[in-house]
């Protein structure tokens, strides 16, 4: 019953402008879209002020700064708000840190897995037959190795593994649910007739894949970044915890390490909370993120307001 | 009416046979025959329909010819060139020769696409015209199809646009460059009854001044009658019956055909014309599949001869040929 | 008195770009053992009225004023028990998707029994199942099929089940809407011509929606065009079809392609519907009218009676 054409609209938008605004309209009626898109942005900000500690004075550095005052792991005071580490680093620059690391984490291995599931997938839909199976065997072979395992086998035959390579191994083994989803997705839009279409009109199989088929699958591909993100984040973390980190790098994981390794599991609340509520809060708010763009991407689950 | 030496498309004993998903274990399905033997032609600046109901196989012509599906044995040509198996540049060049026009406006266009990137995506592919004739060749042709003034359209999305209004966008993308031969697969079922009539008139418009022969796949032996030169009524993948359209629907000859035109409804003052009363109420049982493919329908069938063999079009009068073996001449 | 009065019935629906005024102010009666059939293209209201007189609007859908007279109750004012207590038992619908109106896990006999069970307390299970399988032997369907899923069934099957089903309770009024919109024609005609029967012999009142004249036609003594949301012409089959008065009705007969007859060129109706979030003032048909006067897109027309029983919404008749 809509398709009645205003003319005086104004310029053209783009579908995907259109379609983020009324997804937007929807998402804001999302409570737990907006928490965990606030909670992020407080995420997002803490990593911003990571800079600023070390910039203040170098004893705040998450991991050379040693206050010359403390010699062992003390509670929070006016220098050192969170209190200090057992060699007299400050907590909460190391926090702060630690969220940056999380997101740098988590978002670049999430991209790295999603392009790979992304082309794997609609590669897999579009061609068909052999390649298909193939990739398909292959997806159905990793899902079922066990990530961590693998990592904590890779790093006791290469040592001590950079956060980098981490990065790397967690969106090698997390691509195939993304390209199992999206090869569904492409095989249901080959049949549509807009890509016969195309076909009849003589387009090529790469015009075909990347002008037709990976716009409309690309808002689903966003989605599951954010489930994504999560899982890197914690995947990471659990290494570091288990003492398979980059010893380099300031990451929550590698602060809960600090803790137990230390002894200071239930000596030092001040050290052991803070890193263990900030990852429980990020994989929770962009799991609701998450949550509530499937909301939107998914008409099934919205409530109310259909006409005709 | 029709220029009958020139034929456009020529298709020659064309079967299509999918075969049966086999099972991981046990017995595979049953082989379909979609299509047994069909062979018709199509002339030059004809418009020709094929008339036939769901599962008839008519959609599956159009998508045999332009290539979408494989044929399984039979020959098609385009102006007398071979069209099966073609390959690289033959094939890109049958692609610019051959067009299609699909049945839902809602599904045919790609959502994120403006009106302009899918009318101009034919030229692109095949290298027709630089980035301003390009436009002026896309406003032209929204023109014609009665999408005007064209530049309010030009950068539009799909989803602002009415059924009518896509159906138009479908059919400007197919004539954009001035094909040879188009097929329409039921472009107006899912229209409005008014709108069908705009459909028509732009098909028909088509025809007439861009002289493009288009064959007009549908159910609607009304609508065939009012777009077609001539007409073939295809019946469970088997042509029943070809010939003009006025003959073959104010004429029918085969008890299919009759047993079509009783099932329209009528009014006005058509509502008492006689039936022809060619269907049995109830099925009968048919064990073998030799016969003809109407015979457990066919009220007037022979019991001997029509469960025993597949009947051939024969030569009822001139153009009009029908396959049955009640037919005189047949 | 009438079974069914619809009087000045207008609704609505909530919709994100505003108030959708579906139907508007349309008033018609049936007689007991009547047939109405509504005509119209997509977006005209047709199916709404539909839905309104069961009493089964959507959710974002309201009856804004009208009275719905059913044996001269208002429908309107009935509470949720009452009206589902006359809907099947009295009035049934035939819904235009006839493959979702079965349960495809559930034995098609049993889901017609159950119907019966629900609504009449009363019968006994082993007297359901004999019912079923009459309504069965009425609409056509061979008993051995009785204990089949509906994807055993094709589609002109599950429009006879469903129609069965709509039987059931010995409705008084049936409202068909599209009922064989999907099916090919012969089957159509079959269904069609069954309909009509079971129309004669149990003395029911039929209400018919479909886009496709003829069918209406085929079907209906009574005809109402219905155009942008409004009831624009009605009156009898004859009078509609053979001297049609509104400009709307007399360019849809003139779009629609025939088999019988000579053949004559189609004139579309130029245009599209208007929108009905802000319908125009005047008459809605202006803008695609072949001649309208001044005044056409100023005033609203008025009810003009062409022949006892058929009147027209224009102002030019």
């Amino acid at each position: 019953m809509s398709k009645q054409n205003e003319n005086s609209m104004g310029p053209e938008r783009h579908p995907w402008v259109s379609s983020f605004l009324e997804g937007w309209s929807i998402f804001r009626q999302n409570l737990l879209g907006k928490i965990g898109l606030t909670l992020l942005v407080m995420f997002a900000l803490m990593a911003l002020c990571s800079y600023i500690p070390p910039w203040i004075s170098p004893i705040y550095d998450p991991m050379t700064g040693v206050d010359p005052d403390i010699t062992s792991c003390s509670g929070p005071c006016l220098r050192h708000w969170l209190g200090t580490d057992f060699m007299g680093r400050d907590i909460l620059s190391q926090l702060l840190a630690g969220a940056r690391i999380a997101f740098m984490v988590g978002i670049s291995a999430a991209v790295m897995s999603i392009v790979l599931g992304v082309s794997i997938g609609m590669t897999a839909g579009y061609m068909g037959r052999f390649i298909d199976t193939l990739l398909m065997r292959l997806a159905d072979m990793i899902m079922v190795m066990p990530t961590l395992l693998v990592v904590l086998l890779l790093s006791a035959v290469f040592g001590q593994l950079n956060i980098w390579t981490i990065v790397l191994i967690i969106a090698l083994f997390r691509w195939p649910g993304v390209s199992r989803i999206i090869r569904g997705q492409t095989l249901s839009l080959k049949q549509r007739p807009f890509i016969e279409a195309a076909k009849v009109a003589g387009a090529s199989h790469f015009r075909i894949i990347f002008i037709h088929i990976m716009p409309n699958v690309l808002p689903l591909a966003f989605l599951f970044m954010t489930f994504r993100v999560t899982s890197a984040i914690i995947t990471e973390a659990a290494l570091a915890f288990l003492g398979f980190g980059d010893p380099g790098t300031v990451s929550w994981g590698m602060m809960l390490q600090w803790v137990w390794k230390t002894g200071h599991m239930f000596q030092a609340p001040y050290w052991l909370l803070p890193p263990g509520i900030c990852i429980s809060l990020i994989t929770l708010s962009f799991y609701m993120l998450g949550r509530a763009m499937d909301e939107v991407l998914d008409p099934r689950l919205r409530k109310e307001d259909q006409t005709d | 009416m029709n220029t009958q030496d020139e034929s456009v498309l020529k298709i020659r004993d064309v079967t299509k046979v999918y075969k049966g998903k086999g099972a991981l274990f046990g017995a595979s399905g049953k082989d379909v025959t979609a299509l047994d033997r069909v062979s018709f032609d199509i002339f030059k600046g004809e418009i020709f329909g094929l008339v036939g109901e769901s599962g008839s196989g008519k959609t599956t012509v159009g998508r045999l010819i332009v290539g979408l599906e494989d044929v399984s044995s039979g020959k098609i040509f385009l102006n007398g060139r071979e069209v099966v198996g073609l390959k690289g540049r033959a094939r890109k060049e049958f692609r610019s020769q051959v067009q299609m026009i699909f049945q839902d406006p809602y599904q045919s266009l790609n959502p994120q696409r403006a009106i302009y990137d899918t009318v101009s995506e034919p030229l692109k592919i095949h290298g027709v015209g630089n980035a301003s004739t390009k436009r002026d060749l896309v406003r032209e042709i929204l023109q014609s199809v009665g999408l005007s003034p064209p530049d309010d359209f030009l950068f539009k999305y799909p989803h602002r646009l009415s059924g009518g209004q896509r159906q138009r966008v479908a059919i400007a993308r197919a004539m954009v460059l001035k094909p040879t031969f188009v097929i329409a697969d039921e472009p107006t079922s899912m229209l409005d009854a008014s709108i069908s009539a705009q459909i028509f008139n732009i098909l028909l418009d088509m025809r007439n001044r861009l002289d493009v022969t288009q064959m007009f796949i549908t159910h609607s032996l009304a609508a065939a009658r009012y777009l077609c030169d001539r007409v073939a009524v295809i019946y469970r993948g088997n042509l029943m019956e070809i010939g003009s359209a006025e003959e073959v629907i104010r004429n029918p000859k085969h008890p299919y055909t009759q047993a079509l035109l009783d099932a329209v409804p009528k009014f006005g003052h058509h509502r008492d014309v006689s039936r022809y009363g060619t269907l049995l109420i109830k099925d009968r049982d048919v064990a073998g599949e030799n016969g003809c493919v109407f015979f457990p329908r066919c009220a007037v069938a022979l019991e001997d001869r029509c469960a025993g063999s597949r009947p051939l079009l024969g030569r009822v009068s001139g153009e009009h040929r029908v396959a049955c073996f009640l037919v005189e001449g047949a | 008195m009438a079974l069914l009065e619809v009087d000045n019935l207008s609704i609505g629906y909530n919709t994100k770009k505003g108030y959708l005024k579906a139907v508007e102010k349309v008033s018609f009666d049936l007689e007991a053992g009547a047939s109405l059939g509504f005509v119209g293209e997509s977006g005209c209201g047709k199916t709404t009225i539909g839905m309104a007189l069961m009493g089964l609007l959507p959710p974002n859908g309201s009856v804004k004023e009208g009275r719905i007279l059913f044996e001269g109750k208002n429908t309107l004012e009935m509470t949720d028990e009452e009206l589902r207590k006359i809907r099947w038992r009295e009035m049934a619908m035939i819904f235009q998707a006839a493959m979702n109106a079965l349960n495809p896990v559930q034995r098609v006999g049993n889901q017609i029994a159950e119907a019966i069970l629900v609504h009449d307390p009363s019968v006994e299970k082993d007297q359901a199942m004999d019912q079923v399988e009459n309504l069965f032997r009425l609409v056509g369907i061979p008993l051995d099929r009785l204990r089949d899923y509906p994807h055993q069934y094709s589609g002109g099957m599950k429009q006879r089940a469903v129609i069965a089903m709509a039987l059931a309770c010995r409705p008084k009024l049936i409202i068909a809407d599209e009922p064989t919109t999907a099916l090919d024609v012969i089957v159509q005609d079959q269904i069609l011509g069954e309909i009509k029967e079971l129309q004669k012999e149990f003395d029911l009142s039929i209400i018919f929606i479909s886009h496709d004249i003829s069918i209406v036609a085929h079907m209906c003594d009574h005809i109402g065009v219905m155009y942008a949301g409004q009831l624009v012409e009605c009156g009898p089959r004859e009078g509609v079809f053979e001297s049609p008065a509104h400009p709307y009705t007399k360019a849809l007969l003139s779009s629609f392609p025939t088999v019988t007859g000579k053949r004559s060129d189609l004139i579309p109706i130029p245009g599209e519907t208007p929108n009905l979030v802000v319908p125009p003032h005047g008459c809605r048909f202006c803008d695609r009218c072949s001649g309208p006067e001044a005044s056409c897109s100023t005033e609203p027309p008025q009810w003009v009676e062409i022949a006892p029983g058929h009147r027209a919404l224009c102002c030019r008749c």
